[in-house]
């Protein structure tokens, strides 16, 4: 039988779930065969979905979300140039990823200078609910605060001045070393360089003022005590 | 000079018709020359809630395919000098409006000299939604105070800021205001509802102001008539005040605490 799905790290150190094919009960089947073999470590991990294929089934990618949240993963987003793809994206609510390869040129976007300086991406209002930003090789900064349901990546930091609600990625193509600080920190979910915690997972005590998260030895370290 | 506002919010039902027609009547009767545009095409009912549901001859798809000319479609409210309705199409379906067609009949509107042109948005994020606040320079964005409602404003807020004209064409961003409806103080002190800054700290847009729940809006729409003409309701008031505010007059917000129950009332009931 030829191959339905291939689980593989990816350069954003988040999971990338190969898709081989466009029938959804095969792929449920072979998805549910990978995690027998390890239940433990897929409970709770952000996926990266990439179609090998073109998906004709107009309803696979939320069929699928569906099928992963039930699972409890957590699909995040998608890898693909396909344009009718995107739009089954955007509808089942994944993040699209550029497809291109680390090495590659960063591909110009409305709010990155080709040339020059890479210097921080810098938001000035909120991030709201549906808003996705992504600053390639760069740090982020926002000026407002990160709504529910919004979420910002970034290859490098993540500074935020209003609080964090939604969802933060720092150091998203496995830069380790990477930083999340946050004036207030209420996340639906941190994650730097593919280690990730969701809100309920993080001590109450550090969702009151201001806090710097970094990686330590594979774990989150929450620090709030850097101002004072 | 010509303002177009669109009063939208995301989720369905929250009250953007029963502001639409009230603030359009405010503005009138201010003075000011206003056109009200039903973009709810297939399910409309701001003709119902003006009262002139039984004069629509010809309807806003009607003008945008060029079936009537602007004139033959404008509905001249009976009440109120300065207002005109142009109400949507109950038999047509939502793809009869183009974003080509919208543009010249509010195009010609600002032609005709009129001040305000507000767009009465439908429910959603999607296509009908997109055009309705396509053309805007400010918006009205109407929330309830529960989460569904202010998670789907800020949805649409960044609609807003990344699909309208101005922002495709670099302009001024759209102004941004606030009308926060259905507001019961009394649920809010039980923790029922969202309260007033619970809302603003989240979206952190200019709140215009806060309209009470009131038994007077449903009794106004099922008469036909605008709230803000019911000068004995809160509602009308506190749309009034908006209307005061969205033309810059600073004013305290009022209807935001909840009124002691008296003994009367305590005995009785409501
Ligand atoms: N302040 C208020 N107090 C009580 N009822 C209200 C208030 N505002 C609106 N309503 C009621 O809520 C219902 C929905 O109002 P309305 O039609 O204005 O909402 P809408 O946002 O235009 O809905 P749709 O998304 O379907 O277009 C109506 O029955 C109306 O009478
Ligand atoms: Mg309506």
């Amino acid at each position: 039988m030829s191959k339905i799905v291939d689980l593989k790290g990816s350069i954003l150190s988040l999971t990338v779930l190969n898709l081989f094919s466009d029938q959804i009960d095969e792929t449920k089947k072979a998805i549910a065969a990978k995690i027998e073999q390890a239940p433990d470590f897929f409970v709770g991990i952000p996926i990266v979905l990439e179609p090998q294929i073109t998906l004709k089934d107009p309803t696979f990618l939320a069929l699928l979300v569906e099928y992963l949240t039930q699972l409890q993963m957590i699909p995040i987003g998608i890898r693909t140039e396909d344009e009718a793809i995107k739009e089954q994206a955007e509808y089942a609510g994944l993040a699209i990823f550029p497809r291109e390869k680390l090495k590659n040129r960063p591909k110009r976007t409305k709010n990155e200078p080709e040339e020059g300086l890479k210097t921080a991406l810098m938001v000035k209002n909120s991030v709201r609910s549906g808003q996705q930003i992504y600053a390639k090789d760069r740090d982020l900064i926002v000026m407002g605060s990160i709504n529910p349901g919004a979420e910002v990546v970034a290859d490098g930091h993540v500074h935020v001045f209003g609080k964090v609600m939604g969802k933060v990625f720092a150091g998203s193509s496995g830069d380790t070393q990477a930083k999340i600080f946050a004036k207030q920190l209420n996340p639906e979910l941190v994650c730097i360089a593919g280690m990730y915690q969701l809100s309920e997972d993080i001590d109450e005590s550090f969702k009151n003022g201001f806090i710097e998260i970094s990686l330590n030895d594979g774990k989150l370290v929450f620090n709030p005590g850097l101002l004072d | 000079m010509s303002r177009v506002i669109v009063v939208t919010s995301g989720k369905g039902g929250v009250g953007k018709t029963t502001t639409s027609a009230s603030i359009s009547a405010g503005l009138a009767l201010k003075g000011y020359k206003v056109a009200v545009i039903d973009f709810d095409v297939g399910l409309r009912n701001l003709d119902l809630i003006m009262g002139c549901e039984r004069r629509v001859v010809y309807d806003f798809v009607n003008v945008v395919q060029g079936e009537a000319t602007l004139n033959q479609a404008l509905i001249r409210d009976k009440r109120t000098k300065n207002l005109y309705i142009l109400a949507a199409s109950q038999t047509r379906d939502k793809d009869a409006l183009t974003q080509e067609g919208v543009g010249k009949v509010i195009d010609d509107l600002k032609e005709d000299g009129f001040d305000f042109i507000i767009c009465d948005s439908p429910a959603g994020i999607e296509k009908g939604a997109q055009l309705a606040l396509y053309f805007a320079d400010e918006a009205i964005v109407v929330t309830n105070p529960e989460v569904s409602s202010v998670r789907d404003s800020d949805r649409i807020l960044g609609i807003l800021q990344a699909k309208s004209k101005r922002a495709e064409g670099g302009d001024e961003p759209i102004i941004e205001h606030l009308v926060l409806t259905r507001y019961n103080p009394s649920r809010v002190e039980t923790g029922e509802m969202l309260s007033v800054e619970d809302v603003t700290d989240l979206l952190n847009i200019k709140l215009l102001g806060v309209i009470p729940e009131s038994e007077q809006v449903l009794n106004a729409s099922n008469s036909g008539q605008p709230v803000i003409l019911d000068e004995d309701s809160d509602a009308a008031h506190a749309y009034m005040d908006v209307v005061d505010r969205f033309l810059g007059e600073e004013k305290e917000h009022r209807f935001l605490i909840a009124e002691k129950k008296g003994l009367f009332k305590k005995i009785f009931g409501k």
